[in-house]
């Protein structure tokens, strides 16, 4: 009797010490910020005082009232993942299927557009930066094209656009090459079977090729919506959230507030919406994939 | 045989399309590193135009002004330490809750793997308050130990839907030969996580390396503690119009990576592929 709860207690023991190590790791990185995050967006705290004060839900309702820095880095963040989302996957499932007709360079290929993705997003703006406002006035001189001519960092309309292409340039490979997985898990007699029946390429792909993406889809959509919520390096390098500010992501607008305003307790409200709103995307997101995947 | 003739010219129309979008995709990269071989003078002058005379002297420059084995040794620790830390604690614990079956490991678990919701810069602040309370910031040390904390999620969720799937006989015919505990675990049971290892090591290492906001909250106060991308971005605040400087460090701090990627380009793509489906 005492042999076997003594087992007891050693399995118990065995199971604390292989779990114990992770659980605090864990809280030390996510579980106590986030608590003591959950403090500070209720106080006024400029870092340097001793004590924050607090205000209650005060931080709250002046960031949904009457910021507008606010409202529009969230509109920035909105319109950029949306169309970012869109972009990067309609590229890449075009690049893939490209790709996956075994090509003599395909691999040539699946290397050149992966590459910028190994790269870190604040060298990557950097670099972009440099293309942008000393490249393309070589690049204008020596070709005539207008295009090179224009203000792409100095215009808001335009930045915004850079911001999105360099973004895209950057992850793009990622993407790829979940689509060419995806598409390599095709059988290639159905593609086959396909043809024979006389259904064109573009027929094809409509109603074979996607409709069997559909899982890679799924990963890819969700991917890109996580990183496009969050998206700030590139932006701080690129335009540093120029020109006029108009360049903001909300992630962007949470850095400015709390380390270059000093505002301790006004920031981190921000950063607990920033954190409820990708909590119902992500909720909302698993749901709709998990009801699909269903029907399928 | 027209026909086919005819799909196989439009083969290689598409073969040289492709190539040439390639190499206009990988344009910008290749004048980063044509313009850090220039003169601050022919930078201003022509970007386009490769250099006359190869300069290496902006490489010399950068390498000793941001001391570039020093950064590179510190990349070197902050993703190994964190590498190892991640792999180690991930590891022993996705093994023991996939194995036990009770409602307190469910929860665990459930704990485990989270935080994956929430987003860095929601906490960017508080972390950096702890870290400071704990010693841990402006240490190479220090923000190595952190990553086991921000790897560990997505770590213990690959490694706990790898593990089910290995069969409890395993454990059980081990136990009977005499191993059990962290024996049975590093002799019987980690080497069948290979490819699921490999996986997380693929990841969390581009992760880690190429890091920035952590790193720059964590360890940006001196010259010592400093990543490849913290210096070439502090260096670029510097050298605003010096931009044969600032592209001579873009290259420096991406070298390694792209070298890596050339010899082990095979493995990192499927790694990346697997980390997607399974996370």
């Amino acid at each position: 009797m005492f042999k076997s709860l003594g087992g007891k207690w050693s399995e118990k023991l065995e199971f604390g010490i292989f779990t114990l190590p992770v659980l605090i790791c864990i809280a030390v990185a996510f579980y106590i910020p986030f608590a003591m995050t959950i403090r500070y967006s209720m106080t006024k705290w400029n870092g340097i005082s001793k004590h924050p004060t607090f205000v209650g839900l005060d931080n709250f309702k002046q960031i949904f009232m009457g910021d507008t820095n606010f409202a529009n880095s969230a509109w920035f963040t909105i319109k950029y993942a949306v169309l970012y989302i869109v972009l990067v996957n309609v590229l890449a499932i075009l690049l893939a299927v490209i790709l996956d007709m075994k090509l003599r360079t395909t691999s040539w290929l699946r290397a050149a557009f992966f590459i910028p993705y190994i790269l870190s997003l604040v060298i990557v703006g950097f670099i972009w930066k440099f293309i942008f406002m000393q490249g393309f006035e070589s690049l204008g001189e020596s070709t005539g094209w207008g295009i090179f001519g224009l203000s792409w960092l100095g215009e808001p309309g335009l930045a915004f656009i850079s911001i999105l292409l360099v973004s895209i340039w950057q992850s793009i490979g990622f993407y790829l090459v979940i689509y060419i997985a995806g598409l390599q898990s095709v059988p290639d007699d159905l593609k086959e079977a396909a043809t024979v029946d006389g259904a064109g390429a573009v027929r094809r792909f409509f109603s074979i090729t996607l409709p069997l993406l559909a899982p890679s889809i799924t990963i890819s959509v969700f991917m890109a919506l996580t990183n496009s919520i969050k998206v700030f390096d590139v932006i701080l390098s690129l335009t540093g959230g120029g020109p006029g500010g108009t360049t903001y992501s909300i992630a962007y607008d949470i850095y400015r507030d709390t380390f270059q305003n000093n505002l301790y307790g006004y920031g981190t409200a921000k950063a607990l919406i920033l954190f409820v709103a990708v909590l119902i995307v992500t909720i909302v997101q698993l749901t709709l994939f998990k009801r699909r995947e269903v029907e399928a | 045989m027209k026909n086919h003739n005819k799909t196989k010219a439009g083969r290689i129309v598409l073969e040289i399309v492709m190539v040439l979008l390639s190499l206009v995709f990988l344009y910008p990269l290749f004048l980063a590193i044509n313009n850090s071989f220039k003169s601050f003078g022919e930078v201003m002058t022509d970007v386009v135009a490769l250099p006359k005379q190869l300069v290496f002297e902006n490489y010399s420059y950068v390498w000793s002004f941001i001391n570039y084995p020093k950064l590179f040794l510190n990349n070197f620790i902050i993703t190994g330490l964190g590498l190892l830390g991640i792999i180690l604690v991930s590891s022993i614990a996705a093994y023991k809750l996939a194995r036990t079956k009770t409602r307190w490991s469910a929860l665990l678990y459930m704990l485990c793997i989270m935080p994956m919701l929430i987003p860095f810069q929601s906490i960017m602040l508080t972390v950096l308050q702890l870290a400071k309370d704990m010693n841990l910031s402006e240490s190479t040390w220090g923000l190595g130990l952190l990553y086991w904390g921000f790897g560990a999620p997505l770590a213990v969720f690959i490694y706990h839907g790898f593990v089910k799937g290995i069969p409890k006989e395993i454990d059980e015919s081990a136990t009977i030969d005499g191993a059990s505990g962290f024996k049975l675990f590093f002799l019987v049971i980690f080497p069948l996580l290979k490819s699921v290892t490999t996986t997380i090591v693929i990841i969390d290492v581009m992760w880690i390396w190429n890091d920035f906001l952590l790193p720059l909250l964590m360890v940006n106060g001196s010259p010592d503690t400093k990543t490849l991308t913290l210096a070439a971005y502090t260096f670029v605040g510097q050298y605003t119009s010096d931009w044969q400087y600032a592209m001579t460090a873009m290259v420096m701090a991406v070298l390694p990576s792209i070298i890596v990627f050339i010899f082990l380009q095979k493995y990192i793509v499927k790694g990346v592929v697997a980390g997607a489906v399974k996370g």
